[in-house]
C-alpha cells in the first residue's frame, strides 16, 4: 500500500480516501524524518523528496509518496531521504511569510498530484 | 603607508645550514631575509618586507613538537609581524608538515594571517590544506620562480582584508571552500572544450571534483560463525575507565587497544566514553549500548559463535580525518588477521 | 534542416504612434500591445515600461524574458503548437530583434522570483541587463487560480514578443548565420573522421511553475525525445518555470542555447554535432530512472562519441543529472555535465544533491547560495514587496537605504546550468 506523508492539509483532503496519508502538522524536516523513518522500515520512496525548485527553507509544506515494501532496506531510498535531509540542512532558516500559507499549499499540491493521479490509477 | 612586516619561516636546508646531517638545528632567528626570502623580498617591492626568519630543523621540529612551537611562536610574537609566511616548503615532506603545523599554531595563538607553500602530494598539504591557505607549487625549489609572486600577493591581499579569490585564480590549494568569479570563457564553451579533451584522451580539469568515494564492497558471509572468533571495534570512543591512553573526544590522533579476557558486562566502574559528539550520559552509565561485550558473552555461551577475540579496538569518529581512521583500521585489522579473527562487528554512534 | 537567423541589432526601445523596426531602434505602440494581451480574458490590466542597460533600474518579479523573433521563410513560426499553428519549424529563415527583449513581470504566487539589476553590481550576474527591455507587467482578473494566471502571463509575453518580432521580417538583417543540421547518414559522410557529439538538455517539468513545453507539450508527459537544434532556435522549446530564478531557463534561453551555438560553432572543424536529445526532469522516481534509461539507448543506439548534459533548477534534478550522466557513461560515451552548487553560503557545504565518480567531468556555474548586496537604484519595475520572499532573500534582506542583501539565486540567469554566463567557482 502506498503512504503519502505530507503536512499540506490540501494533499491530506484530497487524497485521504484513495491512499494512506501520514499527514502531520510539523515543518519541512519533520516530513523528511518521518520519510527517514519509513525508509528505514522497507517503505520505498516514489518520488523524491526535493520536489520543486522552491528552496527548503521557503515553504512550509512538504509531499512525499512511499511504497509499502518487504523489510528489506532500499539503499537507494535511503541514499536519496539522506541527502535530502542533507540538502535541507544547509539552507539558512527563513521566516516565511504566514500570508501566502495557501499559494505554498497550491504547488506542493500541483508538484505532487500528476504522480498520485497516476498511481491512482494503477492501484 | 608603512611597509607591512613579515616573518618567514624556512629550514635549515633554504637556511643555507645544510642537508639531512643538519636536521636536528633548534630553532633561531635572523635579521632580515634569508634564502628564498630574497626572492620574496623582490616579489613585495615596497609593500611588505621580511624582518625576521626563523630557521628551524625538520627533524627538530617534528620530534620536539611541543618545545619547537613554543619557541618559534615566542620569536614570531616579539617581532610583532602583520604576517607569518612559511616555507614554500614543495615536496619535502616534514618540512611541508612543520610548515602547516606552525602556520596553524601561529594563526591560532597570534590571531595573525598565515600563509605557506607547497607541491600538492606533500603530506602536509592533505593535512592542512582546509585550514590554511597553501599556494601550490611545483614539487622541487625549481618553482620558486612561480611560488613567490602567488605568495607575495595573497599576503598583501590577506594583510589588506581584501576579499581573497577562487583557489584557481589565487594559486591556492582547493580548500573545501567554494568561491565564486568569473570565468574568461562561457560555461558552455568550457564544457565543449572539457569534452573535446575527454575524447581525445588528453588530460582536462574538472571544475568540481566529486567527494571522495570509499565505497568498499561487502565480504563474503562467514561460513561458519558458530565457530568464528568475532571481535568487536567502535568509532563511538569506548575506554577502560579513566580513558589510559588519552584518546582525544574529538580529531583522535590515536586508537586504543584493550584486552577484555574475562569480562563480560562493560559497567560505569570500569568502562566510559572518550566521545565529545554526542550525549555521553547513556553510554557512561552502560557502555554495552555502544560497545555490545555482554550480547557477545551471551551468544559466546549458547553457542551462537565460536567466541568473542580478546581485545577490542576503540576510537573516537568525531571530526577524525578520514586519512587517521585509514591508518588506524590499516594498523589493527592487519593484528586482528594475525590474530586468526573471521569476523569483526564494527559499532559507530 | 537548414536555418537561415537574421540578426537585426537593436539599439534602443522607444514607444511611439506606430510600430516599427528602423535604423536599431524598436519602436512599439504600447496601446496595440496592450490590446493584444487583454485578449486573454484572464487579464485585467498591463503596463509597459522600458529598461535599458545602464539605468538604474531594477525589475522584479521577473517571470519570463523572451527574444522578438519571427520566422521570414520555411514551414509555420516560431512558439508552434503555442502562439502560431503547430508545425515543423527550424527550417527557412528567422529574423531576430537582437539586443532586446520581452521581460513578463506578475505576482502569480506569493513567493517570487527574479531581480534584473540594469546597473550596479548586480547586473553584472543576469544576462538581461545587457539587453534593451521591454517590461510588461500583469495584473490578473479577480479569482484566478495560480494555474490560469500561470498560462495567462506566459502566453501574453510570447504573444507580446511575436508581434515584435514581426516587426523585423521586413528588415534587412545586420548580420546573418547559417545552421546545418544534415541527416545522421549525411553528416557521417560529410565529416568522416572527426567525433559524433551529442547534447542532452534536460528540462524542468515538475508541475505548475515548474514547466516546459515542447511544440505545446507539457513536458512531463513525454519520453526522452530528439530534435533538431534549429527548432530550439525557432521557439520550439518554451519555458513554464518561475522558480529558481538563477538556474532556470527563460525562454531566451532556450532561443539562443549556448551549448547549441558553441557546438555549432565546432561542428565540422573538431567535431559533428548529430544528435540534439531533449529529456525531462520529473518528480516521480520511477520516470527519472526510465527517462535516464531512454537517454542512454538513445546515445547508445547513436553510437555517439561523447555528449554535453545540461540540467536545470535546483534540488531533485540532481539526481536526473547524475542518473543520465552514469547511464550514458556506462554505454562508452565520454560526458561533461553543466550544473550549478548550493555549497552554502560561507561555500563549505557538500556542492551537489547527488554525485558520482562518474562524474568526473563537471562545469559549474557557480554557487547560488553566495550572499551579495544590490544598491539602491533609481526605480524599480514591478514590485519590491516581494524581496523578502525572493528565493535567496530573507526577513530583513531589504535595508532602510533602499539596498537589498539576496544569495545570487535571487537574480535571474546567474548560475545558468546552460553555460550562459561566465560565472564559477572553485
Amino acid at each position: 500500500m502506498d503512504v503519502i506523508v505530507t503536512n499540506n492539509p490540501l494533499v491530506s483532503e484530497k487524497y485521504k480516501s484513495r491512499f494512506r496519508v501520514d499527514f502531520s502538522d510539523t515543518d519541512l524536516m519533520g516530513v523528511f524524518i518521518h520519510t527517514r523513518d519509513l525508509v528505514h522500515k522497507g517503505y520505498i520512496l516514489q518520488t523524491h523528496p526535493l520536489t520543486g525548485g522552491v528552496k527548503p527553507n521557503e515553504t512550509f509544506y512538504k509531499t512525499v509518496l512511499l511504497s509499502e515494501a518487504s523489510a528489506e532496506l532500499d539503499l537507494q531510498s535511503l541514499k536519496i531521504i539522506e541527502e535530502t535531509i542533507l540538502t535541507a540542512e544547509k539552507f539558512t532558516h527563513k521566516n516565511l511569510p504566514e500570508q501566502y500559507k495557501n499559494d505554498m499549499q497550491v504547488v506542493d499540491l500541483s508538484l505532487i498530484s500528476p504522480v498520485l493521479e497516476a498511481r491512482a490509477k494503477q492501484l | 603607508m608603512s611597509k607591512i612586516k613579515v616573518v618567514h619561516y624556512i629550514n635549515q636546508f633554504f637556511a643555507g645550514i645544510g642537508g639531512e646531517e643538519f636536521a636536528d638545528h633548534k630553532p633561531e632567528i635572523r635579521d632580515g631575509a634569508v634564502g628564498p626570502g630574497m626572492a620574496l623580498t623582490g616579489a613585495f617591492g615596497d609593500k611588505a618586507e621580511i624582518i625576521k626568519t626563523v630557521v628551524c630543523g625538520d627533524s627538530y621540529f617534528n620530534e620536539n613538537l611541543a618545545d619547537a612551537k613554543k619557541a618559534i611562536i615566542d620569536m614570531v610574537r616579539s617581532a610583532n609581524p602583520d604576517i607569518f609566511i612559511a616555507g614554500p616548503a614543495f615536496n619535502a615532506g616534514r618540512y611541508g608538515v612543520a610548515c602547516g603545523t606552525i602556520c596553524e599554531a601561529v594563526k591560532q595563538e597570534l590571531n595573525i594571517p598565515v600563509i605557506t607553500g607547497m607541491f600538492v602530494e606533500n603530506p602536509g598539504a592533505e593535512m592542512f590544506r582546509d585550514k590554511l591557505y597553501i599556494i601550490a607549487t611545483k614539487d622541487s625549489a625549481a618553482g620558486m620562480r612561480d611560488a613567490v609572486p602567488a605568495v607575495a600577493a595573497l599576503a598583501i591581499k590577506l594583510v589588506n582584508k581584501e576579499p581573497v579569490g577562487a583557489s584557481i585564480e589565487e594559486g591556492y590549494l582547493p580548500n573545501n571552500t567554494r568561491v565564486n568569479f568569473f570565468e574568461k570563457e562561457r560555461g558552455s564553451k568550457r564544457a565543449v572544450d572539457m569534452l573535446l579533451k575527454k575524447m581525445a584522451g588528453k588530460p582536462f580539469v574538472t571544475e568540481y571534483p566529486m567527494p571522495d568515494f570509499d565505497r568498499v564492497e561487502p565480504n563474503h558471509a562467514v561460513k561458519d560463525i558458530k565457530s568464528a572468533t568475532i571481535a568487536i571495534v567502535t568509532s563511538g570512543g569506548i575506554v577502560p575507565k579513566g580513558n589510559p591512553d588519552r584518546i582525544e573526544s574529538s580529531s583522535a590522533s590515536k586508537y586504543g587497544e584493550y584486552d577484555i579476557t574475562g569480562v563480560n558486562d562493560l559497567t560505569d566502574a570500569t568502562y566510559e566514553t572518550a566521545h565529545g559528539g554526542y550525549d555521553p550520559v547513556y553510554a557512561n552509565a552502560d557502555a554495552d549500548r555502544v560497545l555490545p561485550v555482554d550480547v557477545m558473552r551471551d551468544f559466546e555461551r549458547e553457542g551462537i559463535i565460536g567466541k568473542l577475540h580478546n581485545k577490542f579496538y576503540t576510537t573516537v569518529g568525531n571530526g577524525t580525518s578520514t586519512k587517521s581512521s585509514k591508518q588506524f583500521a590499516t594498523e589493527y585489522a592487519q593484528k586482528l588477521k594475525n590474530d586468526n579473527v573471521q569476523a569483526v562487528i564494527l559499532t559507530s554512534t | 534542416m537548414k536555418l537561415e537567423v537574421g540578426y537585426i541589432q537593436i539599439r534602443d526601445i522607444q514607444t511611439a504612434d506606430k510600430s516599427s523596426v528602423k535604423d536599431g531602434i524598436l519602436y512599439v505602440n504600447t496601446k496595440e500591445l496592450e490590446a493584444l494581451a487583454l485578449e486573454d480574458e484572464h487579464l485585467k490590466a498591463v503596463c509597459f515600461d522600458v529598461a535599458r542597460p545602464g539605468e538604474s533600474i531594477r525589475i522584479t518579479p521577473v517571470k519570463d524574458v523572451i527574444e522578438p523573433r519571427a520566422k521570414v521563410e520555411g514551414p509555420g513560426d516560431v512558439f508552434p503548437g503555442v502562439i502560431t499553428k503547430l508545425n515543423t519549424v527550424g527550417s527557412g529563415k528567422t529574423h531576430v530583434l537582437q539586443g532586446a527583449a520581452v521581460v513578463t513581470v506578475g505576482k502569480i504566487v506569493g513567493f517570487q522570483e527574479g531581480i534584473v539589476d540594469m546597473a550596479g553590481i548586480g547586473a553584472e550576474y543576469t544576462p538581461f541587463s545587457a539587453t534593451y527591455n521591454l517590461v510588461v507587467d500583469f495584473t490578473p482578473k479577480d479569482g484566478l487560480t495560480a494555474h490560469e494566471y500561470e498560462a495567462a502571463i506566459r502566453k501574453a509575453g510570447l504573444k507580446i514578443a511575436y508581434a515584435l518580432g514581426k516587426l523585423g521580417v521586413n528588415v534587412t538583417p545586420d548580420e546573418v548565420k547559417t545552421y546545418e543540421y544534415p541527416s545522421i547518414m549525411e553528416a557521417i559522410k560529410k565529416y568522416p573522421g572527426l567525433p559524433r557529439v551529442g547534447y542532452v538538455q534536460m528540462l524542468q517539468s515538475q508541475g505548475l511553475l515548474h514547466d516546459t513545453y515542447v511544440y505545446g507539450v507539457d513536458m512531463k508527459q513525454s519520453l526522452t525525445t530528439m530534435l533538431s537544434p534549429t527548432e530550439i532556435m525557432d521557439g520550439a522549446i518554451l519555458s513554464g518555470n518561475c522558480v529558481s530564478a538563477c538556474d532556470k531557463n527563460t525562454t531566451y534561453h532556450h532561443q539562443n542555447n549556448p551549448v547549441i551555438e558553441d557546438l555549432f560553432e565546432e561542428h565540422g572543424k573538431t567535431l559533428n554535432f548529430c544528435a540534439m536529445i531533449i529529456t525531462n526532469e520529473n518528480v516521480y522516481l520511477a520516470d527519472k530512472e526510465r527517462s535516464s534509461d531512454w537517454t542512454a539507448k538513445l546515445v547508445d543506439y547513436l553510437d555517439l562519441d561523447g555528449v554535453i548534459i545540461s540540467q536545470e533548477g535546483f534540488g531533485n534534478p540532481d539526481t536526473d543529472l547524475i542518473m543520465n550522466c552514469k547511464k550514458i557513461e556506462e554505454t562508452d560515451t565520454h560526458t561533461v555535465i553543466i550544473t550549478d552548487e548550493y555549497a552554502g553560503r560561507d561555500g563549505t557545504s557538500q556542492s551537489l544533491a547527488d554525485a558520482d565518480p562518474k562524474a568526473d567531468a563537471l562545469v559549474t556555474a557557480g554557487n547560488a547560495n553566495q550572499v551579495i548586496t544590490l544598491p539602491k537604484l533609481d526605480r524599480v519595475i514591478g514590485t519590491l514587496d516581494y524581496t523578502e520572499k525572493i528565493a535567496g532573500g530573507y526577513a530583513g534582506s531589504l535595508e532602510k537605504d533602499g539596498s537589498i542583501t539576496v544569495e545570487i539565486q535571487a537574480i535571474t540567469g546567474s548560475t545558468n546550468e546552460l553555460g550562459f554566463s561566465r560565472l564559477s567557482a572553485r
